[in-house]
């Protein structure tokens, strides 16, 4: 092997590989005489591929998706755009490769607010401030951007929806038939309402304790509905409190109302359990209602939701918004192009068919948008009036862990943080582990330090 | 073989050396751009400190090799892996011989049992794994409810949540998915056991359970050997079954070194430690190599 | 002594069936959820034997997902791996069996230890060099890949296969005039022939089977194959369509339903000679 020279403060690993490589494959390709595709697409000359990646891609979805790649298309000779789902466990990896490679997708959309913090602090995205501009800032909800500020006063993507990622779903024809007359409020009243409803192979609720993504995002908003928060406005960590211990007290005390499997549920079990009927209550967003209408249509006359309760009444509610972003990768290919469809997105044509693909679930952000009566039409929206405004006034009021109040600074490790599970990993150690609470919360506290430090 | 270790002298013998190094040398570049040099690199990038989607990086030295063997991450991740590689490489051997030794019989569409028994192991281990996890499933997994109609159990397992099940559950389904590979070795070897040792244990008086002992298995040791190597090999550095089923979970009671080297890698962006993870992990392998291959040799004198 | 006999033969039939009805029964029951309609699903407790049986979830995926472009990706990178590891390992394999030169049993040896390098220690620096050649994201990246672990399995079964070839049928052959490569392609490769095919099978099930490389090395839809493309797509946090999943599944398997139908017996073979001989 011939010696390779590798340096790495400028990236690169170096050196002969290249042709080492191609000697070997050289002789196979000869003898084999095969012509491999190269893969990234059609490149004809003349036309540009934008590669637009997002989460949110249900059946539904994408057909609106395709249809406004389309319109967009035929606006715009010469641009085709090619859309790719990632997932919302996928996607650090995805990116992370991505950004390595320089395989970049053009757009990124439905990744939470601090995913794109995250990368923007690392100098991997392009500032939106255009795209905001081309839009209108002043058709936005008033602060419907500050989660994206960064601080060299930029934008480091925009708000492409709003969601209520945590609300309490819950089933009327159960409540009555339980003798609950309204929705749960505090911990103390949501616990008696499950305990009443866990009858006839049916559970109480789907609280995920998996070791994921979902089970971390999901408990930061308990430790907020018992008064605490992760970190200080300054950003030092600040999990190990009472109002931890309470949460994490709280959250052990409901793992006998929800199902065996609820250990590994992420997302999708949870919303699953909860419209298939196999639990009286569930935490999801807005995308219930479309699945129940499809899928369980039975159940659908009693489904309604409630902002999820608090520790007591005295606390505030806090509801988790992962405020579904757009963002533009730093360096890709045709950027005045890339910058024209973000905006484009926005367009009411298309913009409201994409958010009627899952109704109440991605909200709008545009105030022209939610008082257009195109939108307000849908008829899933019509039947869930009051469900959909409360959602969008508890997403409007939402945080996360990249935004915890109003007060936070933007916290660019929260990317990391939720994909290193360490927070799905205290859960687990107390509540399945029976491991002893305040050690355990010592002991992450210290894992999100070295995090932060990193 | 033998004709092959003479070293070469007549001008015939020597052009015909330069032709085996010529057929030779795709393979060797080969193996030097993907394995020689991707192993030196890993060798190299275990000694800095690198942001995954950057690629940026300084160098640290030691430190890397210093974290993960003070750290219990990797000493807990190591028993986890011993643990699943004895528990399923354990089920495997005695399923597989046990398979093999029934298939070996005269019965009935004895081909078709075959296919079937070989199955599990051509088929991709992401559709094991999703077939598994739908039989694991909690509300609507068929498992929990056969054993609840035969009254075995009153309420749904947590097949894959809690410990211990998650890493039995584990264990059962890798024995499940690689105990072929066993079943194939040995039936091959089994075809070719002479009939007259069987015959002459018989006239000894030795029963099933004699021939067995006395004939089969000491036949059967060679091939053994090799596939318990292969197999402890394999299940040690498995990735995909694990990540997919348990993703390392509950906590980390089934987190196994390779699953560490890809969370490091690509969900902490920390490439460099994930290098030293991958490295170290090597290290225990090559050791555990070595110490099988002597004893191996050892046995075999 | 005769009746004994029988008995003992009906038992050892009984409960070899048993055994291997208890280990096809994932496989049969992937079958079977992929023909029910979803909402027979969600009944607690499920049911046996379908209720109704659908193949809407097949249409589903051939007309509405992108499963048949992950099939093609597939198929392309299983075949070229297949052609491009055959190819070299033929060459190697019987320059290790009948040539002599120096640090030919370091080879053969380094062959040995090489295929037993697991693939998580490879595949970051291997990922940084299809960066840098500007592969990343393709598939020639995951044949380059493929080759790792593809490459060195190949040798070591090819290896006992040519070694099973009789030299004297390659002495002949030259004693008649024949050149070296003549001889190899008029006898040794005729001969070797239903090894290859054997070994050919393993690599492209090997090939169609990899997830982790695929995981990290391409992720764009264009390129991506079967085993990550249908996890990718399938299960999402807006539902888990079991029916849908089984389905997917199914077809996934069809190459390899398809390679055990005609062609077991060269894969049996191949686990006889590389198992037997080492």
């Amino acid at each position: 092997m011939k010696s390779t020279e590798i340096r790495l403060g400028g990236t690169s690993l170096s050196g002969v590989s290249r042709r080492t490589v191609l000697q070997g494959l050289g002789m196979a390709g000869l003898a084999a005489g095969v012509s491999l595709p190269l893969g990234s697409g059609a490149r004809a000359a003349g036309t540009a591929t934008l590669r637009w990646w997002s989460p949110q891609a249900s059946p539904d979805q994408l057909k609106m998706y395709q249809s406004q790649i389309a319109t967009f298309e035929a606006a715009h000779p010469g641009v085709k755009i090619a859309f790719e789902p990632t997932s919302d466990e996928g996607y650090p990896a995805q990116l992370a490769a991505a950004f390595a490679s320089k395989q970049l997708p053009n757009i990124v959309t439905h990744l939470p607010s601090f995913a794109a913090q995250n990368y923007y602090g690392q100098g991997l995205l392009e500032p939106m401030d255009d795209v905001i501009k081309a839009i209108g800032e002043d058709k936005y909800f008033p602060g419907a951007n500050n989660v994206y500020k960064t601080s060299d006063g930029h934008y480091c993507g925009t708000a492409i929806g709003n969601t209520a990622a945590d609300m309490l779903w819950l089933r009327k024809d159960l409540m009555q038939k339980a003798g609950i007359d309204k929705a749960p409020a505090t911990w103390d009243e949501l616990r008696t309402a499950c305990q009443k409803m866990q009858t006839g192979g049916i559970f109480g609720a789907p609280l995920p304790y998996g070791l994921n993504s979902m089970t971390s995002l999901i408990f930061i908003g308990f430790i907020h509905r018992a008064g605490g928060q992760v970190f200080t406005p300054d950003l030092a960590v600040a999990i190990d409190s009472q109002a931890t211990y309470d949460a994490l007290d709280f959250y052990k005390s409901m793992r006998e109302f929800c199902p065996a499997g609820a250990t590994n549920y992420s997302w999708g079990e949870s919303l699953t359990a909860f419209v298939s009927g196999a639990t009286a209550t569930g935490i999801y967003a807005g995308r219930v209602l479309a699945n129940v209408t499809a899928q369980n249509p039975s159940i659908a006359d009693f489904v309604t939701c409630a902002t999820y309760p608090t520790k007591s009444a005295d606390i505030p509610a806090w509801t988790f918004n992962d405020f579904p972003s757009v963002f533009i990768p730093k360096g890709v290919d045709n950027l005045a192009e890339t910058k024209a469809f973000a905006a484009f997105l926005f367009e009411p044509a298309g913009y409201i068919p994409q958010l009627h693909a899952a109704p109440g679930h991605i909200l709008p952000v545009l105030k022209t948008i939610a008082e257009d009566p195109a939108y307000l039409a849908n008829p899933i929206i019509q039947k869930y009036k009051a469900e959909v405004s409360l959602m969008s006034s508890a997403a409007a009021a939402g945080n996360n862990l990249g935004f915890e109040t109003a007060q936070h600074k933007p916290n660019l490790k929260a990317n990391e943080i939720i994909a290193s599970n360490v927070i799905a990993e205290l859960v687990q150690r107390v509540v399945l582990n029976g491991e002893e609470p305040k050690a355990t919360v010592g002991d992450i506290a210290k894992k999100l330090d070295d995090l932060m430090k990193a | 073989m033998a004709s092959a270790t003479r070293a070469p002298q007549s001008p015939l013998e020597k052009r015909y050396a330069r032709l085996g190094v010529l057929l030779i040398a795709p393979t060797v570049l080969t193996m030097c751009a993907v394995i020689i040099y991707p192993l030196v690199s890993a060798l190299y990038l275990s000694l800095f400190s690198i942001y995954t989607p950057t690629l940026k990086g300084h160098w640290v030295g030691a430190d890397n090799y210093i974290r993960v063997f003070g750290s219990r991450e990797f000493w807990s991740a190591l028993g986890v892996t011993a643990t699943w590689t004895v528990g399923t490489l354990a089920a495997q051997i005695v399923l597989g011989v046990g398979m093999a030794l029934l298939l070996n019989q005269n019965i009935l569409f004895r081909s078709l049992a075959r296919s079937l028994v070989l199955f599990p192991y051509f088929v991709s281990t992401v559709v094991a794994v999703l077939i598994w996890r739908w039989l694991f499933n909690d509300l609507y997994g068929i498992l929990s409810h056969l054993l609840i109609a035969a009254g075995i159990i009153a309420v749904p397992i947590d097949w894959l949540g809690k410990m211990p099940n998650a890493m039995e559950s584990l264990i059962a389904v890798g024995a499940w998915k690689f105990f072929p590979f066993v079943v194939i070795a040995v039936l091959a070897r089994l075809q070719t056991i002479p009939e007259q040792l069987y015959e002459a244990a018989t006239i000894d008086g030795a029963g099933p359970f004699g021939r067995f002992f006395d004939v089969t298995l000491p036949q059967l040791r060679e091939v053994l050997t090799i596939v318990i190597l292969l197999r402890t090999i394999w299940d040690f550095k498995e990735f995909d079954l694990i990540y997919l089923l348990t993703g390392g979970g509950p906590v980390n009671n089934t987190r196994t070194l390779p699953l560490i080297v890809y969370q490091q890698a690509f969900g902490l962006n920390q490439m460099g430690m994930a290098a030293t993870y991958a490295v170290a992990m090597m290290l225990v392998m090559l050791v555990f190599m070595l110490i099988y291959l002597y004893r191996a040799r050892r046995a075999a004198l | 002594m005769r009746a004994s006999r029988q008995q003992k033969s009906i038992l050892v039939n009984l409960v070899t069936w048993a055994l291997v009805l208890v280990i096809s029964f994932p496989l049969i029951w992937m079958v079977v959820t992929s023909l029910r309609p979803q909402t027979e699903l969600f009944q607690i407790p499920p049911t046996i034997i379908p209720r109704s049986v659908t193949f809407e979830h097949y249409a589903k995926l051939l007309e509405e997902t992108p499963f048949l472009r992950y099939f093609m990706n597939s198929m392309v990178l299983a075949t070229a791996t297949t052609v491009v590891v055959i190819a070299i390992g033929t060459l190697g394999a019987y320059s290790l069996v009948r040539f002599s030169y120096r640090g030919r049993e370091t080879l053969a040896a380094m062959v040995l230890f090489t295929y037993l390098l697991p693939s998580v220690v490879l595949i970051i620096p291997l990922y940084l060099m299809m960066v840098k050649l500007g592969l990343a994201n393709t598939l020639t990246s995951l044949v380059i890949a493929y080759t790792t672990f593809a490459l060195p399995y190949a040798l070591w079964l090819l290896r006992s296969f040519m070694a099973g070839v009789p030299e004297d049928l390659e002495s002949a052959a030259l004693v008649d005039g024949a050149s070296r490569m003549g001889a190899f392609f008029d006898v040794i490769l005729p001969q070797a022939l239903p090894g290859i095919i054997s070994t050919a099978l393993f690599t492209f099930i090997l090939s169609w089977n990899e997830y982790l490389y695929a995981l990290v090395m391409v992720n764009s839809d264009e390129v991506r194959p079967l085993t990550t493309g249908v996890m990718n797509m399938l299960i999402t946090s807006f539902n888990i369509e079991w029916s849908l999943l089984m389905a997917a599944s199914v077809m996934m398997s069809i190459p390899l339903i398809i390679i055990f139908a005609f062609l077991q017996s060269y894969l049996t073979r191949g686990f006889g000679a590389g198992g037997v001989k080492g």
